[in-house]
């Protein structure tokens, strides 16, 4: 495989990292399903309020493949559902039941597992909720079930700050059992089947590391399966493929071997205010059970990590995708003479600072540290994509209205990595305006 | 520190009333925003994703360029008064040659400063947008590319053709295509060639009681050609006038205010290269240009072609303003190239150029300011073309 060479090397060791301890976490009284969160899927709900749903029972489907439905992450009675602007559905709260009941499907043990054709394999998962882990490289949308991917990644490391290692969530033999059995599921899906891992982190079990097909070492977001599978991909027609988060490969061989829709997470909590720790909740978990509201007041809570998340608050619940809350200073504090400190502890990309020379992880906020300007043409943003992107002529081509251009600039290589939007001295949103037009693009095609 | 952040607060809190829409001095509001963002870093908190944002923004950016101008303006300053002090018989000492060359040097900048700020603030009134940083660096280029005799009415008329035509017409900072400072440079070079055509040297001499500035004629270094050297005796002839390579290299000479020494826009140029504002690639580009062309023409030196062909090319170097070119303008990053092998390309003509229009044009003494915009017009179609040819090597999606 080619190296990804990024030429900025981010020191983004930021501070806040959770310690090394995995807690479990009380149960909740409610969780919820977000349909908002899911990227480029127009919902339709399948219950209504008041309804009784069970673990794993559709609480709705993608209005344009039917087929794909999503399980309900707690059984219990729909206690409200939340809309947004121009009626997205935000939140599908459920009231949780003391005693929780499940849907029942089918178990497959592995050997049973290895004589399903990938078409009743699908079958199976799209029944049963679980389908939605498998995601598209390139939009990073729920997986068309139609397509035949040209690989499927497996991604058990993520170091967007800050997530769960895999030895968090990988550490029993039960564990390792249903993460096999999950990579056997997808193996059916797809002949190429490729895990990576990277050097940095400690290695896992040595049956777990006998399957790892790539490694990779460098910062975020070298480990991302968008960007590896741009670096190794050979020709045009490998651009589709699908990508599976580590605990969603464990989520779906424990759906197979026991047949019933798991709801297990592991979930780093992390930032200066709280106790940063791992904590095994569940998916759809109020906030408010991951950290005190009380102790975050004037911080930004954010979920996932603290260049892909999304901005939320403590009411809300936890996505399907998510599986990191981080917590970040929002003081709106005007720094006196802030542009000319020496600014040993200012986290930065660039030579600008004194941090340069300041090893250990720096305190971040939710802070733009500057106001818009025009692109002066720094090329910061060029040094930093992992992707080879130029995304200041990139995102002039889009302002232009030259999609074309921009699509042979490589738009849809994006990864949405959020690099180039965090390096731009002229705080100019270029991610935002990618993602963006990547997702205008995808509904225009079809 | 606590009760300074207090009190300036009030100063800023008081008027604000006046300067917020519906307020007596909307208009000015841009000024206002500009004053308090020195003193107050704004802060507004993210939107979208990434949720955190680097430390870096464009105002500290322009300020390292500032900062890396110190050691040519402190120089500059100085070398104008001791040349003055000279000129006029005076004691050059350290301190009132400084204080001498203050005199002759502050106004200038306060006038290009005051006028381009006036343009800078009628078209951000306008236009409704924040006042740019970029003029802070373009305010203090301009002076320091001057000869110290220049007139201040030729100071304001430069620096507006350079804001006005230079940059704000084509949408402001980061959206122009020529470098505004050089734009202006260029206007007072070809509007009063009398006071800019570099053939006679600068020297504003102070005269001991009146304190009136005059000038005094003679060659400057790159017009010693005119004094129809034979073959290969530029050099002689230079070090003959005074103009010895380590006089060139340090810039103790006279000439314009900032651009004399090149031994002062190296410590800048690496000041900017180290921390990252500046590329490293155009600057060696234009060096290796220079080299080169100079090279080549001391090869094709024969006794009937003009005297600087056969000059050492390091003589090209040290000389003239071209080490504030190259470590000043070439560099910056709006009218350059943004992609890395278009900054070579880019880099490489300016030196190329700078050596051909001083050697071959016997109308232009000096050429790197040409040079640079000469190429200056010629950075998009170097990053057009290397971005084609990035596409070729992209796997393409549809």
């Amino acid at each position: 495989m080619r190296r990804a060479n990024a030429q900025i090397a981010c020191g983004l060791a930021f501070a806040g990292n959770p310690q090394h301890r995995v807690q479990p976490a009380a149960k909740p009284k409610t969780v919820a399903a977000m349909p908002e969160r899911i990227p480029l899927l127009k919902a339709r709900l399948l219950v209504e309020n008041g309804d009784h749903v069970k673990i794993g029972t559709p609480l709705y489907e993608d209005k344009e493949n039917t087929d794909i439905v999503f399980a309900s992450p707690g059984a219990g009675k729909i206690k409200k559902i939340v809309y947004g602007p121009r009626r997205v559905i935000r939140e599908i709260v459920i009231q949780l039941d003391d005693e929780e009941t499940a849907e029942t499907f089918t178990p497959y043990p592995p050997k049973e597992l290895l004589r399903l054709s990938p078409g009743a394999l699908k079958e199976i998962l799209l029944k049963g909720g679980v389908w939605p882990v498998i995601r598209d490289i390139v939009y990073r949308k729920v997986a068309d079930p139609a397509q035949t991917p040209a690989a499927v990644w497996m991604a058990t490391d993520n170091q967007d700050p800050f997530h769960p290692p895999a030895e968090t969530w990988l550490s029993s033999p039960e564990d390792r059992r249903f993460f096999q059995t999950g990579r056997q599921a997808l193996e059916i899906l797809c002949s190429r089947v490729f895990f990576c891992r990277c050097t940095d982190f400690p290695p896992l079990d040595p049956e777990i590391e006998k399957i790892v097909t790539h490694r990779i070492s460098g910062g975020y977001p070298r480990e991302d399966p968008a960007v590896i599978h741009y670096h190794s991909k050979t020709g045009p027609d490998q651009n589709l493929a699908w990508f599976v988060s580590g605990q969603d490969v464990r989520l779906l061989g424990e759906f197979l071997e026991s047949g019933r829709f798991p709801v297990r997470r592991t979930v780093a909590v992390s930032g200066i205010p709280v106790e940063g720790r791992y904590v095994q909740t569940r998916i759809g978990t109020p906030l408010d059970t991951l950290a005190e509201p009380g102790k975050a007041n004037g911080h930004r809570w954010v979920v996932g990590g603290l260049f892909r998340g999304y901005s939320s608050v403590p009411e809300s619940h936890l996505s399907l995708y998510e599986t990191a809350l981080g917590l970040i200073e929002e003081s709106g504090r005007r720094e006196l003479l802030g542009f000319m400190r020496p600014g040993y502890n200012k986290p930065t990309c660039s030579r600008t600072f004194l941090s340069v020379f300041n090893p250990s992880p720096l305190p971040v906020d939710a802070d733009m540290h500057g106001s818009k300007r025009a692109c002066v043409n720094c090329g910061n943003c060029t040094r930093a994509c992992p992707v080879q992107i130029l995304p200041q002529f990139t995102y002039k081509c889009i302002l232009a209205g030259e999609i074309e251009e921009a699509l042979s600039h490589g738009m849809l290589d994006c990864v949405e990595c959020g690099l180039c939007s965090y390096v731009c001295p002229s705080k100019i949103e270029l991610c935002r305006t990618f993602q963006e037009t990547k997702q205008a693009y995808f509904r225009q095609r079809i | 520190m606590g009760w300074i952040e207090k009190k300036l607060r009030k100063v800023f809190d008081a008027p604000r009333k006046h300067f917020e829409s519906g307020g007596r001095l909307e208009k000015l509001s841009p000024l206002f925003e500009a004053i308090e963002d020195v003193f107050f870093f704004p802060a507004g908190a993210t939107k979208s994703s990434p949720m955190v944002r680097d430390s870096l923004d464009l105002k500290r950016f322009m300020s390292f360029v500032l900062v890396a101008l110190i050691p040519p303006l402190l120089f500059g300053i100085f070398n104008t008064g001791y040349q003055s002090r000279l000129a006029a018989d005076m004691s050059t000492a350290l301190l009132p040659a400084f204080a001498t060359g203050l005199t002759i040097v502050l106004p200038i900048i306060v006038v290009s400063y005051t006028v381009g700020l006036f343009w800078e603030l009628l078209f951000a009134a306008i236009r409704k947008h924040p006042i740019s940083e970029g003029f802070l660096v373009t305010g203090l280029l301009f002076p320091l590319t001057l000869p110290p005799t220049i007139p201040l009415w030729q100071v304001a008329a430069g620096i507006t053709f350079g804001v006005v035509i230079g940059k704000e017409v084509f949408g402001g900072t980061g959206r122009n295509l020529f470098n505004p400072a050089l734009t202006a440079r260029a206007f007072v070079f070809f509007a009063y060639p009398a006071q800019m055509s570099g053939n006679s040297v600068w020297v504003a001499v102070q005269q001991k009681a009146a304190g009136s500035v005059d000038a005094v004629t003679g060659a400057t270094p790159l017009a010693v050609t005119e004094l129809q050297a034979p073959f290969n005796s530029i050099a002689e002839m230079l070090t003959d006038q005074g103009y010895t390579f380590s006089t060139l290299f340090f810039g103790n000479y006279p000439g314009s205010i900032g651009g004399t020494s090149a031994f002062c826009c190296t410590i800048g140029a690496l000041l900017l290269i180290l921390l990252g504002i500046a590329s490293y690639r155009t600057v060696l580009g234009t060096i290796i240009g220079l080299l080169a062309t100079g090279f080549l023409l001391n090869w094709l030196a024969t006794p009937q072609s003009p005297p600087w062909f056969s000059v050492s090319p390091f003589y090209h170097l040290a000389a003239g303003g071209f080490a504030f070119g190259a470590a000043y303008m070439a560099t910056d990053p709006v009218t350059a190239p943004g992609t890395d092998s278009a900054k070579w390309i880019y880099g490489f003509f300016i030196g190329a150029l700078t050596v051909l229009i001083r050697v071959v044009n016997p109308a232009f003494p000096e050429g790197v300011m040409l040079a640079i915009l000469f190429m200056n017009m010629f950075s998009p179609l170097l990053e057009y073309t290397e971005i084609r040819l990035r596409f070729k090597k992209r796997i393409p999606h549809v």
